[in-house]
């Protein structure tokens, strides 16, 4: 029996509805360097933490209309972590003087029988990447670069491929809706890396 | 209103004297532990003090782009006394740096003329410009105003700065290339680029009319997911299902060769 399609927004029972803000840029790999030269310098934690994850995106095909996406998350430097499941609703570009994406989001950590739990629901593994890279935070703000890598044999992480000569550049922060004040403290951050990275709200529609 | 004015001037005037002055203390402790700790001077230590400096820097920054920030280049600035003679006060107030306010110091410090040098340089620019034609200099003025014109749209579209012809041209090296943001970012969003993992097969009519047909292949491949996904996630359970891997195979093939024929999924 296939599971019945999701129409409604996930339960978040206990917290609030979080937004999360976001700006994507890319810098070219030569260039990695001084760009962490200059987030350590800007950000709050010395010591960026280095990670490296293999991302799995999950399909539910309801009869109609979009289908609802899961990622699933795992790092690949400690197997022993628990997975991360996140869902991230549709993309709001907004108006100019809002000057960050808007996405709902909802992450919790799984165990390590996540792929099992969402194939006997349904689900299947549409795509997956590998994203190695560096975390830094300031304040409530979270940068992460990372360097994505293609899955050449299904499930196997040792056999990646980069997807381009560049690494992505993400800017966020998770906050509840209507927090305007958010997307100008991210603007003002992104204007201090240029011309390093242009941070920008890309609509990915836009790309399709 | 001319009150008002007077007191919104001022009440600007000491916000920005006291952020200077933040600033200013922010930068000798700074040059002070770089000339007298550096031994035991640590590199956060270092970058906290450049993330000190980068804040006050903003912050008078947005203090100056203000709108109600009131216009400094409208003001006037006076001197009421000028002596020959050492002033203490004056000393003190300037930490030792203009320690006489004198006839000879005024220039340097209340100048609102170009340096002698550049009205030279002015004057021989005006001669010049007295000895060519009307034509030539009709000619001149639409070249600059056509380079004035460029250099404005350039200043106003940033995003033209990062075609890779202008960055070739002024040599300077990019640190980023936007088609590799566009495809990073619509890999992230939706996959696009990675490969799939679901067999390529000719898209087949589904049918409506026997739902037994329709949840067969589904469960079917709902199991073959499961199995792919089981073993990528964990080596530890492939172990004990070693004895019924023989007996799997042959079904697996079969029906995988099933569900691309009839049922591919697609997005």
């Amino acid at each position: 029996m296939e599971a019945p399609p999701v129409t409604v927004m996930p339960v978040t029972g206990g917290t609030i509805n979080m937004m999360e803000y976001l700006l994507q840029g890319s810098v070219l790999d030569q260039s990695l360097e001084s760009l962490l030269h200059r987030l350590r310098g800007l950000c709050d934690n010395m010591e960026p933490e280095s990670f490296a994850d293999h991302e799995l995106v999950y399909l539910l095909k309801g009869q109609q209309g979009n289908p609802f996406i899961l990622r699933a998350r795992r790092s690949l430097l400690d197997p022993s972590v628990p997975w991360h499941l996140r869902y991230l609703g549709q993309p709001e570009v907004g108006d100019k003087s809002r000057h960050a994406l808007v996405r709902n989001c909802v992450d919790v950590a799984a165990s390590h029988s996540l792929p099992d739990f969402l194939n006997e629901m349904g689900f299947r593994m549409d795509h997956e990447f590998v994203a190695k890279g560096q975390v830094f935070r300031k304040g409530v703000m979270k940068v992460v670069v990372s360097k994505l890598s293609r899955v050449l044999v299904p499930g196997n992480t040792d056999n990646t491929e980069p997807l381009s000569l560049s690494y992505l550049v993400e800017l966020s922060v998770l906050a509840p809706a209507g927090q305007d004040t958010v997307s100008e403290d991210m603007r003002s951050f992104a204007e201090q890396l240029k011309p390093l990275v242009h941070l920008e709200k890309i609509d990915p529609k836009r790309l399709m | 209103m001319q009150q008002r004015e007077e007191k919104q001037l001022e009440a600007f005037l000491e916000s920005l004297v006291a952020r200077v002055a933040h600033l200013k203390g922010s930068l000798q402790s700074f040059i002070y532990k770089l000339e007298n700790e550096y031994d035991r001077l640590t590199w956060p230590s270092v970058l906290d003090n450049f993330a000190l400096i980068s804040g006050q820097l903003n912050t008078i920054n947005k203090l100056l782009r203000n709108e109600k920030t009131p216009s400094y280049k409208s003001q006037v600035i006076i001197p009421l006394l000028l002596s020959p003679d050492r002033d203490e006060e004056l000393a003190k107030l300037t930490e030792h740096r203009v320690p006489v306010f004198s006839h000879e110091i005024v220039p340097d410090h209340l100048r609102t003329k170009p340096d002698p040098e550049v009205e030279e340089q002015e004057k021989h620019l005006s001669a010049e410009a007295a000895r060519i034609g009307p034509e030539v200099a009709q000619k001149q003025i639409q070249a600059l105003n056509k380079l004035c014109s460029n250099l404005l749209e350039k200043l106003n579209n940033p995003r033209e700065d990062r075609d890779s012809e202008t960055s070739a041209l002024r040599q300077n090296k990019p640190s980023f290339n936007p088609a590799d943001t566009n495809a990073l970012v619509a890999a992230v969003g939706f996959g696009k680029g990675l490969s799939k993992c679901r067999p390529p097969g000719p898209v087949a009519p589904g049918h409506p009319g026997q739902p037994m047909m329709q949840t067969g292949p589904t469960l079917q491949q709902v199991t073959i997911a499961g199995a792919s996904g089981h073993q990528a996630g964990m080596s530890g359970p492939v172990a004990p299902q070693q004895p019924g891997q023989p007996g799997k195979i042959p079904s697996n093939i079969k029906t995988n060769i099933k569900s691309a024929s009839m049922h591919p999924y697609n997005r």
